[in-house]
């Protein structure tokens, strides 16, 4: 990553408190506080201009549901980190700032459970099927056991 | 009432719409095509806005990953996809690889490079015949077809298999090249580039292709693209240089010398434009790299369990940009295993194109971002004049698109099966 790019990563990282790490070369990781992803996410896009956003991933860190966004330009990956408590799973959208993010706040929240505040189609089902049980809780917790979800699902087709 | 509770309603309106208009399970061909569900909200003729609810053959992989050994998932991941099988488990090796200390060989890059251009050529393929499908133009369907045979058989010869070659090994690939086949693969190759230019000329100068391509596609900007996650082809045709191949090259894209194409028409004849391009470039890189294969190991062996830490990877799958996540904590399976596909970056930008089209342009376009297959079978409708809803069969929708086009290419007889179920 050029050093100019860095330092202005390094200097939003600050205005956000944020910690900013180097694991390798070509790859930062920056852990941003829910309350500053927004503006920290619209840094990065609209005055860095690293705009493609490759994908969002869910973690299941144990109490906390982890939240990367994967930003790359050319050969340097930028991991946007956040992490929400798991009994009050709700997260900021960036749908306003990258409508394309859409599809992938909307895959966390059917596999992890976390709501995006100000995506107009969360409470939309994405991935998991129409016959999903209400109480069972989402597919990709570490608690949620396959054999459990299989059972539950073909209990629900049983019962018709 | 504030913008934010507005947006809210409406789109809670629209939510209770949806359930209501959902198609049952049961919509799935899983035999020939892949079901995504679309719901158009139509005005008339036009189209104002689209819904997507994908996941219908989604199996849960990324869950499966975490109580599989890191090696067997490698072979799990590559049956994600049955055009693209290589790219997947070449991707998720490269996330796998950064975690450790072990370098590729160099003739185990130059072995992938050729599989991966291998299967771009033959995905691309399927593709423009199943456009010539949709748009009424058998023919061409057939003659493409035809000519991937020739792809898939030099796939055979090199892996063993025809769709999952299951070639990739972490560190490295499992099988050698056969030996005196170099002749024989730039042989192929220029037997494929003369096909590209052919097939070039016919969609520039065929009547079927110029009336159902050309200006088809609600026309967007490179912000729009860029905002919409737009990969791949779906980036380049509106003239974005986006390709992981030239940005951060893997395998041995650093060594083999190409350019990407680009175009800035914007509508569904740049797509099929583009992607023909890309065959000739894919062949003279496969030629380039059978001719400059380096002598050496094909493989270094590691250890079954991966250090703790998480790295991500890229590749240039034919449809666009993949991506793989993985996390270790240093024990025999994953920790967690993300994987993006292109088609679900794609979706965003699909549904942006498809707005104030007719209904008759939607197989076009819908195929054209190449969904995996594209299968529109069972779309719901609603008229938003008449509040009337139908749902039609993918066949039955691209048989009104055909018509909608060339009329007189049918009798008075067949018409009836046209006819809105109202």
């Amino acid at each position: 990553m050029s050093e100019e790019l860095l330092e202005q990563l390094q200097t939003y990282a600050s205005q956000s408190n944020s910690k900013l790490s180097i694991p390798r070369k070509d790859e930062t990781i920056i852990e941003v506080n829910q309350d500053h992803i927004k503006e920290f996410i619209s840094h990065v896009v609209n005055d860095l201009k690293i705009v493609h956003l490759a994908t969002i991933t869910g973690l299941d860190l144990g109490e906390n549901i982890g939240i990367i966004y994967h930003f790359s330009r050319d050969k340097n990956t930028i991991y946007v980190r956040s992490t929400v408590p798991k009994t009050q799973s709700t997260a900021v959208s960036i749908v306003d700032i990258i409508p394309g993010a859409i599809l992938y706040e909307m895959e966390i929240h059917d596999l992890f459970g976390v709501t995006f505040a100000g995506n107009p189609w969360i409470n939309q089902k994405l991935l998991l099927p129409d016959n999903w049980p209400d109480d069972l809780p989402p597919p990709l917790l570490k608690t949620t056991k396959p054999a459990e979800i299989r059972k539950r699902l073909h209990l629900e087709v049983e019962r018709k | 009432m504030s913008d934010e509770s507005k947006r809210r309603e409406e789109s809670a309106g629209l939510m209770e719409y949806s359930v209501e208009n959902l198609v049952p399970f049961g919509p799935i061909h899983p035999a020939l095509k892949e079901p995504e569900y679309f719901k158009l909200i139509l005005e008339g003729e036009k189209i104002v806005q689209v819904i997507p609810r994908i996941g219908y053959v989604h199996r849960g992989l990324e869950k499966a990953a975490e109580s599989r050994p890191w090696v067997q998932n490698m072979y799990m991941f590559e049956r994600t996809c049955g055009i693209c099988s290589f790219v997947h488990s070449l991707c998720y090796g490269q996330a796998v690889e950064g975690l450790t200390i072990y370098e590729v060989p160099r003739r185990a890059k130059y072995i992938r490079l050729i599989i991966s251009e291998l299967e771009r050529i033959h995905s691309h393929l399927l593709w423009v015949g199943l456009m010539g499908h949709w748009a009424g133009f058998e023919t061409l369907f057939m003659w493409v077809w035809n000519d991937r045979e020739v792809i898939l058989d030099l796939v055979e010869a090199i892996s063993g298999n025809r769709v999952h070659k299951s070639m990739n090994a972490f560190c490295g690939v499992r099988r050698d090249m056969p030996e005196n086949i170099e002749d024989r693969i730039v042989e192929r190759m220029k037997f494929i580039t003369d096909r590209a230019h052919y097939y070039r000329e016919i969609i520039d100068t065929e009547e079927t292709m110029l009336a159902r391509t050309e200006n088809v596609g609600n026309k967007i900007n490179q912000e729009t693209a860029q905002k919409l996650c737009a990969v791949g082809p779906m980036a380049r045709y509106v003239g974005l240089r986006q390709d992981v191949r030239l940005n951060d090259p893997y395998a041995a894209y650093d060594e083999v010398p190409f350019d990407i194409v680009t175009r800035t028409e914007g509508d569904v004849r740049a797509l099929l434009r583009l992607r023909l391009d890309e065959l000739v470039v894919s062949a003279n890189m496969i030629s380039y790299a059978v001719k400059h294969l380096p002598e050496g190991p094909i493989r270094v062996k590691i250890a079954p369990i991966i250090p703790a830490g998480e790295h991500s990877s890229h590749c240039e799958a034919p449809r666009g940009e993949i991506f793989y996540y993985v996390k270790s904590t240093g024990g025999r399976t994953p920790d967690r295993v993300k994987s993006r596909q292109p088609t679900m970056a794609n979706i965003p930008t699909a549904l942006e194109l498809l707005k104030g089209q007719t209904l008759a342009d939607v197989p076009m376009v819908l195929t054209a971002i190449d969904p995996c297959f594209g299968c529109m079978d069972r779309m719901s409708f609603l008229d938003m004049e008449s509040h009337k809803q139908w749902t039609w069969s993918g066949e039955q929708l691209r048989q009104y698109g055909i018509k909608h086009y060339f009329p007189d290419r049918f009798n008075s007889s067949n018409s009836s099966k046209f006819r809105r179920a109202d």
